[in-house]
């Protein structure tokens, strides 16, 4: 099967469209992909070597013959250096814009992913999806991201925010009281310009006039 | 026609006020706390105007707010530069009231002694990017230059395009060692004073004309 639950380990059929809105078993939101290509219990590299080709060569040499077996991220790797040295046919038949300019790459590789893909991920992309499976979608999320996300990543990421804030805009943090340490750069950079600070911790600014944040 | 040469006068005075381009130029004194700014300042005012700037203290952070002598006028070589003389609050990166405990200073003045130096440091960073056409960068040179404090405000500064001129002060203590500050901005020109005793001050306003002029 080409998807399966991280967490308990049930499989979905390609292109499925019950685990868009987790796993319905576990409220679990990662999958790992096997693609169509691999056997089911073979990992996709073993696979590649046993056909033959060596490991350096399993990535380049694979593709072009079974672009289903692709996953995204594996193309998405892959076409710079694919699309790099191509004959201009197989530019052509791939690609309708030419790959030269850097930034034209995400293009690129959207357009060789809507080629590659297969019919389940197509049609996972283009059908509208029924009433019923909308509903249940709101409903599992709803059930299932608060206690997931409030024990895993938003403890973390506030504590990381609160850091990167401090580290922006902190010019002067009051240690204790009569105790500074102050941030040469931050008090150089700012615009507007302390006055004076407050026993609260508070600042009194003076803000640069409105000509200013206008030319800002 | 007195009165109409007078009148005249006046206005070509004011027209000339209004449009020259040789303003004062405002020269910010800069430099870590204790390395004698406003001493150097005083010596600076006093010798051309025969006012003072502010008062001097062997305790740090005597000076918490940015002071300012305008107009003063200094002739050198037959020629006139007249510059502000910005006299601005010592910068550091830390301030802690316990260091002014040693000076026999009660916990609540040391600790609002403290905040107001904070302020300054504030204050002395807001004028460096906002108002000052030139530096002089005072440092004691009986101490090490190799600072965190040093490195960037000489770094600002020279990002700015600011013109710079770099004292070694307290050339009248023992220790001093004006060649160490040579070598850690070898970039700029390091003058030798005593801006308390008014050791080679003659170069140091042969510089000023010539840096601010």
């Amino acid at each position: 099967m080409p998807h399966q639950c991280t967490s308990c380990g049930r499989t979905f059929p390609d292109g499925s469209k019950e685990m868009l809105s987790g796993c319905p078993d576990c409220g679990g939101n990662k999958f790992q992909f096997k693609p169509a290509g691999a056997t089911d219990d073979v990992p996709a590299d073993d696979a590649g070597r046993a056909s033959g080709s060596s490991p350096a060569d399993d990535a380049t040499d694979r593709r072009p013959s079974a672009p289903a077996d692709a996953t995204p991220s594996d193309q998405a790797e892959s076409t710079p250096n694919d699309q790099a040295e191509p004959t201009p046919s197989e530019q052509v038949g791939s690609t309708p814009s030419d790959a030269d300019a850097p930034t034209e790459s995400d293009g690129t590789e959207q357009i060789a992913d809507r080629s590659d893909e297969d019919t389940a991920q197509a049609s996972a992309r283009s059908e509208v999806v029924s009433p019923d499976e909308l509903d249940r979608a709101s409903r599992e999320v709803d059930a299932a991201e608060p206690s997931q996300l409030a024990d895993e990543e938003t403890q973390p990421g506030i504590d990381a925010l609160r850091d990167e804030l401090n580290d922006q805009f902190e010019s002067i943090r009051i240690v204790s009281p009569g105790q500074y340490e102050l941030n040469l750069m931050e008090l150089y950079d700012r615009q507007e310009y302390i006055i004076s600070l407050q026993e609260d911790g508070r600042y009194v600014i003076e803000m640069p006039d409105a000509w200013g944040i206008q030319d800002e | 026609m007195g009165l109409l040469t007078n009148l005249r006068d006046s206005i070509s005075r004011v027209t000339d006020g209004l449009f020259a381009d040789d303003e004062p130029k405002r020269i910010g004194i800069y430099g870590p706390p204790n390395a004698g700014k406003t001493t150097l300042a005083n010596r600076i005012a006093r010798d051309w105007t025969g006012d003072a700037v502010g008062p001097e203290s062997h305790i740090p952070h005597e000076t918490r707010r940015a002071r300012r002598k305008e107009n003063v006028e200094i002739e050198r070589n037959g020629r006139k530069v007249t510059i502000d003389i910005v006299d601005t609050p010592g910068v550091t990166t830390k301030v802690d009231y316990k260091e002014f405990l040693d000076h026999d200073m009660e916990k609540d003045d040391a600790v609002r002694r403290s905040r107001e130096a904070t302020e300054g440091v504030a204050e002395a960073m807001h004028w460096l990017r906002e108002d000052v056409d030139g530096v002089i960068y005072v440092l004691d040179s009986t101490t090490d230059p190799f600072t965190q404090v040093n490195t960037m405000l000489i770094g600002i500064i020279e990002s700015q395009d600011l013109p710079a001129l770099i004292l070694a002060n307290k050339t009248d203590l023992e220790g001093s060692d004006v060649q160490q500050i040579a070598n850690a901005f070898p970039q700029h020109e390091t003058i030798p004073l005593s801006a308390l005793e008014g050791d080679n001050m003659d170069e140091v306003y042969t510089k000023i004309a010539e840096y601010f002029g």
